[in-house]
Order: structure tokens, then C-alpha cells, then sequence
């Protein structure tokens, strides 16, 4: 198991300069630079602001030196908020996101799970068409649609909570529940598709013709079996949403990482996307190893060496 | 018990004394729109950092909205040579930082040398090279020492300039802004942190929650705080503009300055919102530049055709319905320089029957053999709006095919600095309150940001004579030249309208709504009634 997992991480060395080389490259290659403005500037201030960040030096020295900084957790500065350095602004932001990721993912596993699994076993009843109805109007209705419709209806009429910007719990609600019903609705149709096939594997009638009361067969057998396929889109699904989504973020103003991550692009931060590109590939990385180790936990037939 | 009850009496007081003292605090609340980039006055290159910037340090000189002067800001009074290059600024005794520490000619040439220092990299330093040898030292030819600012004594500065610029005054409103020296020094690039930073404006650095909120507070120790009546600035930085709006409507925001488009007949309609909204000039110009140098657009025919074919009073009432006001010249309304075009008859108005004369003597009577030309812009809807609706008034009226184009902003920018398309999109916006910034930055004929590759000797002369003569006369008369060839004779840009904006303002915010440069609020001079 040990073994197993020193050989995953090593793999994270050659994905992350496939990451970092192709995103450098690409976000060389796009037209116009971090001070490319209406408000032309001039050559010669251009070459001082270019020599300040570095973007003077030859591109392979640029991004020998930034990976450089990035082993040793010196992201940069960044070029937008002159202030400020990546290091600041991912302590800063990331927090956020993460808090924001987190109730998202517990509502949507909380309802989503619970939800698919009365539509699998009142499969066919108007339980399972109603609840299925719901997940498909969730997954169909987009954040930009959802948050506004939110705030409208309750924080502009019923004033249960603030229209926006970050602060105590109140202020989770509202994006959280944006934010995760989707994946709530994902979530709630996996679970209902796996359980209806789990409760058609041969062990699970072995087990009720053996006299195991029903609610053991459906929890103790088919759920937890069922859990595998859940668990796959789990870790994808943690991963996004900790990372961030830009519309949810903008439209409830809160200060998180996927609004720079999209900013930093239209501003052609250069370390700012870089790193956020880095550390998100990343968590997608270490989500996926935790998804894999789970299985060993949930399926005795599944075992790493 | 008797003591239970002169306690809790004592505490009743106190809360009581604590609930109506805090009614006294006039809190403001606004949205910043975004996260400033900076509050370093000599890297800031955006509106929301100039903002702030505004509230929190003292200028040399400061625009007064109203009466269109420049007015003294750190400094009293001024006065210039004969030969109009040495500038004297008697500087205001007294004035100090928070931290303090006093405000003096020294503070003033160390603010002027780091900006134009190529280490700080200021990216409007190059406003500042109208000044005797900063141009040498700002790109790395000279040195310090050789720059035409000194101190001649504790209260005055002095500035040399290459060239008599008589707006000197005017371009100092937005670059001449003082840092302090004793914090910059210690905290380096931190210096701008609430923790550490020391200001001069009539608002300070109360708090700074990145990308959250920045809340502005009341400065002790500005020179005219007597005369400050907001407490507290609270700034929220809301992206989205229904966002925003919600606030607003929930009431907590006091003004809105963004208003969503699909709002926009709500409140006009609304008996509440509609007596709050409020229309506002800006100093801005939207135009459509040719390239001078693409066929067919090398032809000044094809493009007094093109210029005449644009019907600009139905573009702003069916399309925009903001207000704006239809420009003929490039300088905007109120600015020194700014000619009217309409009244004067410099430009070209709406006239089909004129474009399509210029079209055929240009040999393509009726658009025939006309080649399909390109309109580009940078992805937008508005953009596209305006683009579709002149695609559609050039094919009425001249027959013409004309391909709309749009690209993302800093490609869009690219494109246009290597290689502009036919026709093409741009704005301009004040720097500061002078007709030079717009004309001399955009079209003499040797800066590459002449992205309409306007070319001409003549224009050039003029815009020699802005900068060197003393005489408003005169001065007066090259803006009138530069403007008439520009828009008129060469024909090379077409001005199509001068912004406004739009705003929701609450209505116990008592302020002035006359435009400003870069659209700062001036806080100081606003109230708050009781409500």
C-alpha cells in the first residue's frame, strides 16, 4: 500500500511539466501582453516594466526560473495586483474557495446521495419520478440563472440572508446551495443508477432469500457496493469544487480563487496563472489518489501492492 | 437591589450614549466594482486604483468639477517665467502624513524622481517627461540629479520643463501625486498595506480586506478636514452589475454606477428608482478609427462616405437610450481643447445623400465594385450593438458589404498595434483636463499608438504649438486646426459619441454629479443627510 502510493506521487513530477510547459506556452503564445491596454504605453516604460518582471529574459529562463520559485513555494508576483505576491493572494483567496467548495460538497453529497437512494428503491413510484424531476431541473439550471434566482427570492423578498459578499454563515447558504446543486442532482442520479444495478446482482437475492431483514440488504449490501461508482465521480467533483467556479464567485462577490483564475488569464498575469494552473492540477491529482485508496476500503476485492 | 438598579441604569446610559454617538457616523457605502490593482500612486494604470488613490494622498493640484479651474491642492499657488519653462509651486504650510510626519518641497521631488526612476517602472511616467531630462533618466540615459525639479526652499518646488507647456498645472492634477518617503523606504513594495501605509488625502486607509472590502475613514489630519462630512467610505468590490443592483435595492449600496441594461426600463419606469436615477457627462469619446493606410480607406473619399453615412442621433436614441451626446470632434465636451464640432460644422453629420456622392466620385457609384471591408471591435455586447447597427446604416445607405469582426480585449489591442483592421473600434478618456492628451497620444504621426496610421505634417505642427506656445490664443486656434483636419479635411477617425453615465444615486447622498477625470468621486466634498 506504502509502495503504491510513493509510485503515485512520483508520478506527479512528469505531469506537472507537461502542466506547467504546455500552459506556459500557451499562455505566451495568446496575443497581447500583461500591460497591453487602450492606453498604449510607450516603448521605453513598456521595457521597464517588462524588465522589472523578468518577461525580458529569454522564455526558457522565464520558466526555469519560475519553476524554480515554484519548488520552493515562491510563486511570484504577481503583475495585476503590484502589491501583492501569488503567495498572497492564494492564502488569501484559496480559504475562501475552499470553505465555499466544502459546504457545496456536503450539501451535495447530503441531499444527492440520500435522494438517490429512496429513487432506487422506490424505483418506479412517484418518490422516484419526483426526485428525478428535481435532479434533472438541478442539473439543468444554470449557476448564472440559479444564483440570481436565489437572491432574488430569498434575499431581496423574504430577507433570510445577504445579498452577497463574504462573511459569516449566512453568507454560505446562498452560493453554497448555487454552487452545489448540480452536483447534488449528479450525485442523486448515480446513486440511484448504481443501487438499481447492485439490487440486481445475484448476492443481493442470495441475501434476501437467506431472510436478511431488507433494510440490511439495502445498506449493508447493495449501498455499500453501490458507494464504488460514487465515489469515482466524488473525487472529480471535491476537486472542482474546491477549486472554484468564476460565476458563482462573481455573481455573490466573494473573494475567492476561481474568479483570479479566470481574471488572471483576461489580465495576462503570467505567475497568477501559472500557479493557480500548478495547484489545481494538483489537488486533481491527489483527489484522484484518495478516490483510488477508497475503493481498497470500500471493495474487500480491490487491494494495491 | 438598589445597586442592581443604578447599575443597570449606568449600563442603559452607556448603550444608550454608544447607539446615538454611532448614529452619527455618515457611512457612505459604494462599490468599487473590483479589487484596486494598487494604491501606489506611480503604478497605478486603472480607474478603481485612481480612485482610491484620490481619497487617500495629496496632489500638487486638483480639478475643480465645477468651474472646469485647476485649483492648489498640496500646493497654494503657482506661477511660471517668462519664457513659460521654470514652474514655481508655493506649497500649503502644515499639511502632514498620518503618520505625522510633515509634507514639504522634499516629499514632492522624491515622489516626481521615484516615479520617473526606470527601477519603479511607473507606467505613467511618460507624462511626466514634458520635465527637463526625466525622459533621459526615466529609460536609462541620465541620471536623477540632471531632472529639472528642485526644492528652493522647505515650501516650494520648482519644475523645468523641455518645452513651455502651459498645462502644466492641468497634467499635474493626475501625475504629481506625493508618496512618503519614510514608509516607502521601510515597507518596499508592502508600503501600500493598511498596516503600514501613511496618507495625506482627506481619507485614510481604515481597512483593506483583499478582494472583499476596503473601508476609507475620515482623516484627522488633512489640511481642510474641517470641511470632510462623511465619516467612512465603505467599499464593496462587486463584479457583477445585478449584484450590485440587488444591493442597491436592498440598501446597501448608496450609489450604483452600473447599471445591467435589462434594469434599464425598470427604472425608468419605477416611481422610486426613476427619481434616483441620474445622467452624468464623462470624459469620454467613442469612435470608429480607419486605417489611413488599407485600401480603400487610403481614399479620403471612401472615408467622407463612410463618415457621412452614420446616422449618429438614431444610434444613440434607438440603440444606446443613455443619453450620450453626438460627437463630431475627438476632444470631449468640457475639456480645454474640445471644439464643437456639430455647432461649428467640423465632421461629418448624417448625410446619405453626401456619402453616396463621395462613394461614387471615389469611383464606386452606387457601392459597385465596392470591396467587402472589415469592422473590428473588441468582444462585447455592447461593441457588437453599436457595430451591427453601423454595418446595417452603411449597407442602407452605400451599399456596401462590411464584415464584423471581434476579438478578446489584449488580442484586440494586439492586432490593432501590429496590423488595425479597415475600420476599428476604440475610446479614449481623459488622463487629465487637457485636449493635448487626447490628440497628440493618439495621432502624431511618429508614436505607435497611432493605430489609424493618420499621418500628417500639418496636424503634427499644431500639435507642436500646443506644447510650446504660451498664448491661449493661439493655443486655441492649433486645437481648432488639429481637430478640423483630424475629423474633417483628412477625415481619418469618425467621433460618434461622447459617454455619459448612467447612475442610481440615493437620494439623501447629497453630491455633485459634474463630470471628472477618470469619473472620481470627489467624497470630500459630498454629504449625507439623515435618513
Amino acid at each position: 500500500m506504502i509502495g503504491y502510493i510513493v509510485r503515485r506521487f512520483f508520478w506527479v513530477l512528469p505531469v506537472v511539466f507537461v502542466v506547467s510547459s504546455v500552459t506556459f506556452m500557451l499562455m505566451h503564445a495568446i496575443p497581447g501582453g500583461p500591460f497591453s491596454a487602450e492606453k498604449a504605453l510607450p516603448p521605453a516604460i513598456l521595457k521597464n516594466l517588462e524588465a522589472k518582471y523578468h518577461l525580458d529574459d529569454p522564455l526558457w529562463k522565464q520558466y526555469t526560473d519560475y519553476m524554480w520559485g515554484f519548488f520552493r513555494f515562491d510563486f511570484g508576483p504577481s503583475i495585476t495586483y503590484e502589491s501583492r505576491t501569488v503567495n498572497d493572494i492564494i492564502a488569501n483567496q484559496w480559504p475562501v474557495t475552499f470553505m465555499l467548495g466544502l459546504a457545496s460538497f456536503a450539501i451535495a453529497v447530503g441531499f444527492g446521495i440520500p435522494l438517490g437512494l429512496i429513487s432506487a428503491i422506490k424505483q418506479n413510484t412517484v418518490v422516484d419520478y419526483s426526485a428525478m424531476w428535481f435532479s434533472m431541473l438541478g442539473l439543468s439550471i444554470p449557476n448564472m440563472a440559479l444564483g440570481p434566482f436565489l437572491i432574488w427570492i430569498f434575499a431581496l423578498k423574504l430577507r433570510w440572508f445577504p445579498v452577497a459578499t463574504w462573511g459569516g454563515i449566512s453568507h454560505v447558504i446562498l452560493p453554497a446551495v448555487t454552487l452545489g446543486t448540480a452536483y447534488m442532482a449528479r450525485f442523486a442520479r448515480f446513486t440511484r443508477a448504481s443501487m438499481l444495478e447492485v439490487l440486481h446482482e445475484e448476492y443481493v437475492q442470495t441475501a434476501r432469500a437467506k431472510g436478511v431483514p431488507e433494510r440490511w440488504v439495502l445498506l449493508k449490501h447493495a449501498f455499500r457496493n453501490a458507494l464504488i461508482a460514487v465515489t469515482t465521480i466524488a473525487g472529480p467533483s471535491f476537486a472542482a469544487v474546491v477549486t472554484g467556479s468564476l460565476i458563482v464567485e462573481q455573481i455573490f462577490a466573494i473573494p475567492g480563487i476561481g474568479r483570479y483564475y479566470v481574471l488572471s488569464v483576461t489580465n495576462r498575469d503570467y505567475p497568477c496563472i501559472m500557479t493557480i494552473t500548478l495547484l489545481f492540477a494538483m489537488a486533481i491529482i491527489v483527489m484522484n489518489l484518495l478516490v483510488d485508496l477508497t475503493y481498497a476500503f470500500i471493495d474487500p476485492r480491490i487491494r494495491y501492492s | 437591589m438598589k445597586r442592581l438598579c443604578t447599575v443597570g441604569f449606568v449600563l442603559l446610559l452607556l448603550v444608550g450614549l454608544f447607539v446615538g454617538g454611532s448614529a452619527q457616523v455618515k457611512t457612505l457605502y459604494w462599490n468599487l466594482n473590483t479589487e484596486p490593482p494598487t494604491l501606489d500612486p506611480a503604478l497605478a494604470r486603472d480607474t478603481t486604483s485612481m480612485l482610491v488613490i484620490h481619497q487617500l494622498f495629496v496632489c500638487l493640484t486638483d480639478y475643480n468639477s465645477e468651474t472646469g479651474e485647476i485649483v492648489g491642492d498640496l500646493a497654494k499657488s503657482w506661477d511660471v517665467s517668462e519664457d513659460g519653462l521654470k514652474w514655481n509651486f508655493k506649497l500649503r504650510e502644515g499639511v502632514i502624513w498620518t503618520d505625522g510626519e510633515p509634507i514639504n518641497a522634499y516629499d514632492v521631488v522624491y515622489s516626481m524622481k521615484r516615479m520617473l526612476a526606470p527601477e519603479t517602472a511607473a507606467p505613467s511616467a511618460n507624462l511626466l517627461w514634458v520635465i527637463k531630462g526625466a525622459e533621459d533618466y526615466n529609460i536609462g540615459n541620465g541620471t536623477a540629479d540632471e531632472v529639472g525639479i528642485r526644492v528652493l526652499d522647505k515650501n516650494t518646488v520648482q519644475f523645468e520643463l523641455r518645452n513651455p507647456v502651459g498645462f502644466f498645472p492641468a497634467l499635474a492634477t493626475r501625475v504629481c501625486v506625493m508618496v512618503p518617503e519614510q514608509v516607502v523606504e521601510k515597507f518596499g513594495s508592502k508600503w501600500t498595506e493598511a498596516e503600514n501605509i501613511a496618507t495625506s488625502g482627506p481619507y485614510m486607509l481604515g481597512e483593506w480586506q483583499h478582494d472583499d472590502h476596503l473601508i476609507l475613514v475620515k482623516s484627522p489630519t488633512y489640511y481642510d478636514v474641517a470641511n470632510v462630512k462623511i465619516d467612512q467610505i465603505y467599499n464593496y468590490m462587486i463584479v457583477e452589475a445585478t449584484t450590485a443592483m440587488s444591493m442597491y435595492e436592498a440598501g446597501k449600496l448608496d450609489v450604483l454606477r452600473i447599471i445591467p441594461l435589462e434594469d434599464m426600463d425598470r427604472i425608468k419606469t419605477d416611481p422610486v428608482l426613476s427619481a434616483e436615477f441620474y445622467q452624468a457627462d464623462e470624459f469620454c469619446t467613442y469612435y470608429y478609427g480607419f486605417n489611413n493606410e488599407k485600401p480603400p480607406f487610403d481614399n479620403l473619399l471612401v472615408r467622407k462616405a463612410f463618415a457621412s453615412a452614420i446616422d449618429r442621433e438614431s444610434l444613440i436614441k434607438y440603440i444606446l437610450k443613455g443619453g450620450q451626446k453626438p460627437a463630431q470632434t475627438f476632444t470631449t465636451l468640457h475639456i480645454p481643447g474640445h471644439i464643437d464640432g456639430v455647432a461649428e460644422g467640423i465632421g461629418y453629420p448624417y448625410d446619405p445623400e453626401a456619402a453616396k456622392a463621395y462613394l461614387a466620385e471615389a469611383g464606386y457609384p452606387n457601392g459597385e465594385g465596392f470591396p467587402e471591408v472589415t469592422l473590428m471591435f473588441n468582444t462585447s455586447e455592447a461593441h457588437s450593438t453599436v457595430a451591427q447597427f453601423a454595418q446595417q446604416s452603411l449597407m442602407d445607405t452605400l451599399n456596401v458589404t462590411v464584415k464584423l469582426s471581434n476579438q478578446e480585449w489584449k488580442v484586440y489591442l494586439e492586432t490593432c498595434r501590429l496590423d488595425c483592421s479597415q475600420i476599428f473600434r476604440m475610446g479614449w478618456c481623459a488622463s487629465y483636463p487637457n485636449g493635448y492628451d487626447y490628440l497628440k497620444r493618439n495621432f502624431y504621426s511618429t508614436i505607435p499608438e497611432n493605430n489609424a496610421n493618420y499621418k500628417s505634417e500639418e496636424f503634427d505642427h499644431y500639435i507642436d504649438v500646443i506644447e510650446s506656445e504660451t498664448d491661449p490664443d493661439r493655443i486655441m486656434e492649433a486645437f481648432l486646426g488639429a481637430e478640423t483636419l483630424l475629423c474633417d479635411t483628412d477625415c481619418a477617425i469618425v467621433p460618434l459619441y461622447y459617454y455619459t453615465m448612467n447612475e442610481l444615486s440615493k437620494p439623501y447622498v447629497l453630491r455633485s454629479f459634474a463630470p471628472t477625470i477618470n469619473d472620481i468621486p470627489y467624497f470630500k466634498y459630498w454629504d449625507i443627510s439623515l435618513h
